[in-house]
């Protein structure tokens, strides 16, 4: 390794990523439901109790879209483009039979999250049971998810605009085990570099760089005054399997992540097995 | 050194046939074309200077003018070695190959990469304030390490600082101020760079002589080249206090403590470094034991102390010596012992012969520009090396301002190209690396005015300030 890599590597691992928290204001709520009108105000009284942690005094102002006879994509989108909400409130297998396909989260939802720059809150159906004791109360037990946690302000900036105060922040990152392994086989056969030195310190320098970000999140919340506590999960492992168990073990009652991505029309990453597969978790999809 | 002296006085240049000495004359002159052509012909230099060295044993061996015979020691015994090996000037040898073990132990603490980080937080992000502090860096790294080193210091830095503060348009700007600052810097001391180490030691300048007399022409470059600089590349410092706010909160995230992997190292590698600098400082005195054994000794001796940290595992640091700047020495001074004996040497002396019979003033002056032209094109260590044994067989006194001519010329010469001086070509490499590309002529047209400005100070400096000066 030349002198002049060397020095570069120590002063890009000195440059840390420091979170700033990034402004986030939600002054109007879309709810876009297939409710008949008899159930829309329980399920928006639901929606409200869910996202107290909005209900600041000159809280935000909800507004409904939708109702029980059938509606195009197109319309939503234009209900959502005339609205300009800050946020959209819905739920999964909007307009299709609850639980029939449980391979996505329905035509409409899916269209919604991708075709609209506006974050979408996708509940559980609510005419769907199963749903945890803890499900759908208040966000207590808020986790921000993601395959590049270091130097994300704006996720975590939403994740902790989420949390209730006094509430629990839970930052994860998996790193994808697999591809790990496949880089580690490479290296395996490349006889200039060590293949047990790389896996070790490229494992370490991994695994670092979320935890120090999250280790600053926690200090600069701290600054700010704020009761939110914030807890690391972060560890090399298999994407869906261990953040499906973060979910379930630490009982958590919002999922924060990105499903946009610039360079495709689909969803980001990991973002869609993750929303396809946690039925019964509320998601907030950036 | 004693063995050096005595060797080599023993070795006095007989009468050589005219041919022989314009035959060895070629085939210097092939070296320096070879070495100036170093990248096209995509040789390193200790093979081109090793073939010569090998052409050239082989000539005198059959055209009879290398000394055979014995040497004699200081103790009247006397002792069998290879004809060649008096030519090799260990003491310089031994100077490069301590002190860049040391250097290269030393940087494993931390020391430098906290130094540097610490000095981007002081700066708060504002680029020209940035721009002094990794400029005053360059030309003190330049001269406690040496410039090439200090050149892949700063210039990473720059390359990521700038980056993190969104600046990454001025880096053309600070990697070429920071490579001309190296061979400012690089003029400092006599360990700086090894044409001082050649000259001085040939001229019998010390450490502390070298420093009062060079330091006040350093202070003066540096100030000059970063004003200069900051004009030139547009570096302004920051407009308002937003911008401000930003690039301190960016600075901020700087760790210095990340490199540093144990308190107790980072201090002891801090207080070895301030006690290498008073024993290479105090070794120039023959007054005492350690004076006698030389620098090159000191510079072993605090290689071998700071390798002890890492007792079980030295071989990666074995490994990491520049053998090619090693061997490259160790092959020029011999390949320059047998040009001596083919009484080259004697032939170069005799054509600036002239030009030392100018007088001190214009003679001292044109021996400045002209070595720094001549160095600009190929390798100032052979220049250094065959001049300042020019001016010792032509019995220049030590204390006479041509020494000092050759000195400036050969560290300022790199300024003029980017393949003048080691550290110029490692500043262009980074620049090449982050995409910052760079022509020859490019390098020569943004680099001329700073040269041409440093090389007309050196001159009024060597000429009228120097003999004020204490030492």
């Amino acid at each position: 390794m030349s002198t002049l890599d060397r020095f570069e590597s120590v002063f890009n691992a000195a440059s840390r990523e420091v979170f700033a928290r990034q402004p986030v204001e939600i002054g109007r709520v879309l709810v876009v439901h297939d409710l008949p009108e008899s159930r829309q105000d329980d399920f928006l009284y639901l929606a409200k109790g869910f996202l107290s942690v909005l209900e600041a005094p000159g809280g935000p102002e909800w507004k409904l879209f939708g109702g029980d006879t059938p509606f195009g994509i197109r319309e939503v989108l234009d209900a959502v483009e005339q609205a300009k909400p800050d946020l959209v409130v819905t739920y999964r297998d909007l307009h299709g039979a609850a639980g029939e396909w449980p391979q996505s989260l329905g035509r409409h939802v899916d269209v919604l999250t991708q075709a609209t720059v506006t974050p979408v809150l996708v509940l559980p159906c609510p005419v769907r049971g199963n749903m945890p004791g803890h499900a759908l109360q208040n966000t207590d037990r808020v986790m921000a998810v993601t395959d590049h946690l270091a130097g994300d302000h704006r996720l975590v900036s939403h994740a902790v605009h989420f949390t209730r105060d006094g509430g629990t922040l839970f930052l994860a990152h998996v790193e994808d085990d697999t591809v790990f392994e496949r880089y580690i086989a490479a290296i395996g056969k490349i006889p200039d570099l060590d293949t047990e030195i790389a896996r070790e310190e490229i494992r370490v320098r991994l695994l670092e760089d979320p935890m120090e970000y999250i280790e600053s999140c926690r200090a600069g919340l701290a600054r700010e005054g704020s009761q939110i506590k914030v807890e690391s999960r972060v560890k090399l492992g298999h994407f869906l399997s261990d953040y499906r168990e973060l979910v379930e073990e630490n009982e958590i009652d919002l999922l924060v992540m990105y499903t946009k991505d610039e360079e495709q029309l689909a969803m980001h990453g990991i973002a869609y097995p993750l929303a396809v597969e946690l039925r019964s978790t509320p998601l907030l999809m950036l | 050194m004693e063995l050096i002296m005595i060797a080599a006085a023993g070795h006095a240049v007989a009468e050589v046939a005219p041919w022989i000495t314009y035959l060895f004359t070629g085939l210097l002159g092939a070296m320096v074309l070879c070495l100036a052509l170093e990248e096209k012909i995509h040789a390193k230099k200790s093979v081109i200077v090793g073939v010569t060295a090998v052409v050239a044993l082989l000539l005198g061996a059959f055209t009879g003018i290398l000394p055979f015979g014995a040497v004699h020691l200081p103790n009247g015994h006397e002792m069998k070695l290879p004809v060649f090996i008096p030519g090799i000037e260990w003491g310089v040898i031994t100077i490069i190959l301590g002190s860049s073990l040391f250097v290269d132990v030393t940087s494993k603490s931390g020391l430098f990469t906290f130094i540097a980080i610490k000095l981007t937080k002081m700066s708060k992000g504002d680029p020209r304030r940035l721009l002094w502090f990794y400029g005053v860096m360059t030309v003190v790294f330049s001269a406690v390490l040496n410039n090439v080193t200090a050149m892949i210091i700063v210039g990473s830095l720059s390359a990521v600082s700038l980056g993190k503060l969104g600046q990454r348009d001025k880096l053309l700007g600070f990697l070429l101020v920071e490579g001309l600052l190296t061979n400012i810097g690089g003029l400092l001391t006599l360990i700086s760079s090894v044409p001082n180490i050649i000259v001085g030691t040939t001229a019998g300048i010390g450490f502390v002589t070298f420093f009062l007399k060079a330091a006040p022409y350093v202070v003066v470059a540096t100030a000059v080249t970063i004003v200069m600089g900051a004009k030139v590349f547009g570096i302004e410092s920051l407009k308002t206090d937003e911008e401000r706010a930003v690039a301190l909160g960016q600075v901020a995230s700087f760790d210095e403590r990340d490199g540093i992997e144990s308190m107790g190292f980072f201090w002891f590698g801090g207080a070895m470094l301030v006690l290498f600098i008073c024993f290479i400082a105090t070794a120039s005195f023959d007054g005492w034991p350690i004076g006698k054994l030389g620098m090159g000794f000191v510079a072993m001796m605090f290689a071998v102390i700071m390798l002890c940290k890492f007792k079980s595992s030295v071989g990666k640091f074995y490994s990491g010596i520049d053998w090619d700047l090693l061997f490259f020495f160790v092959y020029l001074f011999v390949a320059i012992y047998a040009m001596e004996q083919a009484g080259v040497l004697e032939l170069i002396g005799k054509g600036i012969a002239p030009i030392i019979g100018m007088g001190a003033k214009l003679g001292g002056g044109l021996l400045l520009v002209s070595s720094a032209v001549a160095s600009s094109v190929t390798d100032n260590i052979p220049l250094a090396a065959v001049l300042s044994n020019i001016l010792d067989s032509m019995g220049i006194a030590n204390d006479s301002d041509m020494w000092w001519s050759v000195i400036f010329g050969a560290n300022l010469g790199g300024n003029l190209t980017p393949i003048g001086s080691a550290s110029t070509l490692v500043a262009v490499t980074i620049m090449h690396k982050h995409d910052l590309r760079i022509s020859f002529m490019g390098f020569v047209k943004k680099a001329l005015p700073f040269a041409l400005l440093h090389i007309a100070l050196a001159t009024v400096y060597v000429l009228f300030v120097l003999k004020h000066l204490p030492g």
